[in-house]
């Protein structure tokens, strides 16, 4: 079976207990505005351009059929309309200035990839987590994955936003060993205007898994502007608490990490004017959930 | 009078001191002001003090045990006290006694022969390398010094003056030790009349007493033992720059066990004088292995030792060694402290790997448990075995320079280069082992090893250098170096040339001829190619090859003379010096660059990458017979911020030796810190990096080689 995935993580140390591999899936059905994985969200391959690189050696100029590249008073342009995504100019760009996000990889490639670092993840007693992008909307693939995984005596961990089908759970939750579980805020207006969806289906979800696995560690972004404040998460806070089978909550605090990558994309940033929440009020709003 | 400093005090004192030293050098010694070696503590001269040896050659320079020892026992005899008040044992060292040699070997006694075939493959040869190997210190804090000058006297007796030069020198040694004490002694007693503070005055008095008892008596207390160590080690760096310190936690334990029973040590003061150890010189020492047994060796002092580094915050070169029954609990503080001080130390060595490594080269179980490390890199038998550590190295991308300007305009293919680059190899390495016989034949004639010799077990019995038959054993070391510039260049032959056909052998030959210049985009498609460490790729099996090459010709045969070399793989500092004499490279590295570090992957090697992949690659790289391929890897501090990371990087650690890995190093540095103090170092005087093997003071680098630390850690985190 074929999946696609826009990066395989090793030595990850955050999502999940132990050293783990993070195999991240592309394609999403939210698009969270402080998303650091800008690449996640469409399914499709998508040419990354990081002019930054550019040598000037041409070669895309030379390759692309569709005049999607082509020198203007001596400036190089990409016109992402243009381009069928073939991929051509990648292949031929040595200085990774153009670079293909996603690739459509064998559920043995994967294990492969694991199996490099058996010893340390299972040392360490960590594990494998599927990440995204939504690892749910490739539910299918991704129990294969975690099929094979359990064969192995590996811990599974999937880190899911929730925004899927409820049977899509059911298709991997025998094989999964621990649920990551974002919840960004529970008030759905503001959900919609920064997800681009409702929390309903996200939260509904929440509550039925919660019914059939014994294991979720809820994860919250903490984005100043939209979330970083006492009341969000009071909130957050009060739909969770009875929620049984939750076993840890977990603040991630937003950095700007994936600038860059909005720009390779030529898509528009639009949080460039917040900064990370201080240590302080990590601290405060950590303490709302003890 | 007043009441007095605290252990923690006198400690900020003696980092303080440390500091000032250190800037005191940066401005009036080394290369450029530059010092990119072992911070080994060394105290600037006073002003006026010099020492001119008395010359026995025309040069003016001086050889053999007649004026080595004669020599040296006047440099201890003349050599000024130093004794810092707040510290708790005295001596120092301001004048390396082989500093006045150049050039170092004795031009009477000439290896001609052998010089074409050393220049040709740019070949760190050894001769006239000296020390790297390690003294057993059980043996000199049986005896003490009286008891060590009574050792010589009895065998020179039996010796019926066979070894007249030999035994003189090395009474004059121990004269010379004798000496320096003593106006330690005295010196401390003259101090301690005037002291007015009590805790201080104390300290002296007790410090005059504890070296009159090394005077004349084998060390007895716990204080007399690490002063013991501390002159020793002192001596010995002065004499030759030995930095072999040992497995301490297992030499100074039944001193400290002792007094713990009797009551009449605590804690804070063993840590204390630990801290006044590790402040005399940035010795190698190890902590937490095993006895030959096989029981545990960790004890309080291993942790102490640990404290003491973490406290005094200097650069030190602690090693705690990781196996199966180890105590977990020194690993975690010591990846605690890792972290938390960011200071390059401690390292962690890998006992199965080592020992199970140097068993295959025939000995007992119990003979490698005990193999110690105590250098940059490597192990040895304390007291028993001449290695030449560290000081041998075969430069694996001059070798490939040789055959690829003999077959690139020669009808070439990449197994053509293959099978010449193994022919060529194999030349090299018969090379070096003719210069070990010959090393072996007539380094005691330059320079014998006349401190060293003293607590090894062999030498004063022969009336036989170290180097010339006084060991028991010899296992003589020889690194390869470059593996990753050569693996990742026969991999962009391969893919590039006779895969993609994307580029002629003529196009190739005219690109690396001109250094690249004009042609970044050839640079790069070679560059591009997937690099030794990403996992199953061509450059990978190149790199494994070449590892299995290098061990297959090296143990396939001894030396001439029939001593056995162990292969490793380690280029210490070398990397620039070795790179700059090469033109460019297929992997797409200019003309001079650096060559790759050890048997780490190249600088950047993947988009990310991961501590895993660098250390499955260097696990998987490694010679096998009891000498290391270290792992040099750099974290950035938020890894291991919390018990989790701790956690995390112990487990790591564990892993990466119980796979095989033999020795692992790592910095914890901030890529925005390092970059601005590489741009001004002044604006970060006292940060700590460990460079290869040694660590040092960041500022005290020359710029060569912070840009070769940099390079390693922008690429690494």
């Amino acid at each position: 079976m074929i999946g696609t995935i826009f990066d395989i993580q090793k030595f990850s140390t955050h999502d999940g207990p132990g050293i783990r591999t993070t195999i991240f899936f592309k394609g999403c059905s939210l698009e969270c505005q402080w998303c650091h994985n800008p690449e996640s969200i469409s399914k499709k391959h998508e040419i990354q351009i990081f002019p930054h690189k550019c040598i000037g050696c041409m070669n895309c100029i030379k390759v692309c059929d569709q005049l999607a590249h082509t020198l203007l008073n001596n400036e190089k342009l990409y016109n992402r309309n243009l381009c069928i995504t073939c991929e051509k100019c990648a292949k031929n760009c040595y200085a990774d200035a153009i670079v293909v996000a996603g690739s459509d990889i064998t559920v043995k490639e994967i294990m492969d990839k694991i199996k490099e670092d058996e010893s340390y993840i299972k040392n360490s007693k960590g594990g494998i987590t599927l990440s995204g992008g939504e690892p749910l909307l490739q539910s299918k693939f991704a129990k294969e994955i975690l099929v094979q995984c359990k064969e192995g005596g590996f811990h599974t961990a999937i880190d899911t936003a929730g925004n899927i089908p409820f049977n899509n759970f059911l298709d991997v939750i025998e094989h999964t060993d621990l649920f990551l579980y974002d919840i960004k805020m529970i008030d759905d207006i503001l959900h919609k205007k920064h997800t681009g969806v409702s929390n309903k289906l996200i939260l509904e979800n929440l509550v039925k898994l919660n019914k059939i696995h014994k294991n979720i560690y809820i994860r919250i972004p903490v984005i100043p502007t939209i979330n970083a404040d006492e009341q969000s998460m009071y909130d957050i806070a009060q739909f969770i608490k009875p929620l049984k089978n939750i076993k840890k909550i977990e603040l991630l605090p937003y950095h700007h990490l994936g600038i860059s990558k909005y720009e390779s994309l030529s898509i528009e940033y639009l949080l460039s004017n917040i900064s990370s929440p201080s240590d302080e009020l990590m601290s405060i709003l950590r303490k709302i959930f003890n | 009078m007043k009441e007095s400093l605290s252990y923690e005090e006198r400690i900020s004192q003696l980092r303080l001191t440390k500091q000032q030293h250190t800037l005191e050098k940066q401005r009036i010694d080394g290369t450029d002001g530059y010092w990119d070696i072992d911070d080994k503590g060394i105290i600037p001269k006073p002003e006026g003090f010099s020492f001119i040896p008395e010359s026995n050659h025309e040069n003016g320079d001086f050889y053999g045990y007649e004026f080595s020892g004669k020599n040296y026992q006047r440099l201890l005899e003349t050599h000024p006290v130093y004794i810092n008040k707040v510290s708790a044992l005295a001596g120092g060292w301001m004048h390396q006694f082989m500093d006045v040699r150049i050039p170092k070997w004795n031009p009477d006694i000439s290896y001609e022969h052998l010089h074409e075939l050393q220049q040709k493959y740019d070949l760190i040869h050894g001769i006239g390398g000296a020390q790297h190997f390690n003294v057993d210190f059980e043996l000199g804090l049986n005896l003490g010094f009286q008891g060590i000058l009574k050792k010589i006297l009895i065998y020179e007796k039996k010796d019926n003056g066979q070894h007249t030069d030999f035994y003189t020198a090395e009474k004059n040694v121990v004269m010379g030790m004798l000496n320096m004490i003593t106006r330690h002694v005295n010196q401390a007693r003259v101090m301690a009349k005037e002291e007015q503070d009590l805790v201080i005055k104390q300290n002296l008095i007790k410090m005059a007493e504890v070296n009159e008892a090394l005077v004349n008596r084998p060390p007895k207390s716990f204080h007399e033992a690490v002063q013991f160590i501390a002159w020793y080690v002192i001596f010995a760096t002065m004499y030759n720059n030995s930095g072999a310190g040992g497995a301490i936690d297992g030499y100074l334990y039944p001193y400290y066990e002792k007094e713990k029973k009797k009551g009449t040590i605590d804690d804070e003061r063993a840590i204390f004088l630990l801290a006044c150890l590790l402040m005399k010189d940035n010795q190698y020492y190890e902590i937490g292995g095993t006895y030959a047994d096989g029981t545990n060796r960790c004890n309080d002092l291993s942790f102490f030792m640990v404290e003491a580094a973490h406290r005094l915050k200097i650069p030190t070169s602690i090693c705690v060694r990781v196996h199966k029954n180890m105590n977990r609990d020194l690993l975690t503080l010591s990846v605690k402290y890792l972290f938390e001080d960011k200071l390059g130390t401690p390292s962690f060595v890998g006992h199965k790997g080592m020992t199970e490594g140097f068993m295959k080269n025939g000995y007992s179980v119990e003979l490698a448990r005990v193999r110690a490390k105590t250098g940059c890199h490597w192990c040895s038998l304390p007291g028993l075995e001449y290695t030449l550590n560290d000081i041998v190295k075969i430069n694996f991308l001059a070798i490939f320079d040789v055959v690829y300007k003999e077959i690139i305009n020669n009808n070439p293919s990449v197994e053509k280069i293959w099978e010449s680059f193994e022919k060529h190899l194999k030349i090299a390495i018969e090379t070096i082992a003719k210069g070990m016989d010959f090393q072996l034949d007539n380094m005691y004639k330059v320079l014998p090893e006349l401190v060293l010799n003293l607590l090894c077990h062999g030498p004063i019995k022969s009336g036989l250098d170290m180097s010339n038959g006084g060991a028991r054993y010899y296992n003589l070391c020889i690194d390869g170096a470059a593996l990753a510039t050569v693996a990742d260049s026969f991999s962009a032959m391969k893919q590039r040339i006779e895969i993609d056909n994307k580029l002629t052998w003529g196009e190739l030959d005219k690109v690396i001829s001109n250094n690249f210049e004009n042609n970044e985009v050839t640079r790069l498609l070679l560059k591009s190619v997937p690099k030794y460490g990403s996992g199953n790729s061509i450059a990978d099996e190149y790199a494994n090859k070449i590892t299995k090459m290098f061990t297959k010709l090296v143990k396939e045969k001894n030396t001439p003379a029939g001593h056995p070399m162990i292969p490793g793989l380690f280029s210490w500092a070398n990397t620039i010096g070795f790179g700059k004499t090469i033109g460019a490279t297929p992997n797409g590295r200019k003309a001079k660059e650096p060559i790759s570090h050890g048997a780490n992957p190249a600088a950047g090697f993947i988009k990310d990458g991961t501590p895993t992949a660098i250390a499955n690659a260097v696990a998987n790289n490694q010679c096998g017979y009891g000498n290391a391929s270290p792992l040099q890897l750099e974290f950035d501090p938020r890894m291991a911020a919390d018990e989790k990371g701790i956690e995390l990087v112990s487990s790591f650690i564990e892993t990466f030796c119980d796979m095989g890995g033999t020795l692992l190093n790592i910095n914890i540095l901030n890529k925005e810190q390092i970059l601005e103090a590489h741009n001004d170092p002044s604006k970060h005087p006292n940060l700590i990096v460990r460079v290869t093997g040694f660590s040092a003071y960041f500022a005290s680098l020359s710029k060569e080689f912070r840009q070769l630390v940099v390079d390693r850690i922008v690429e690494g985190l």
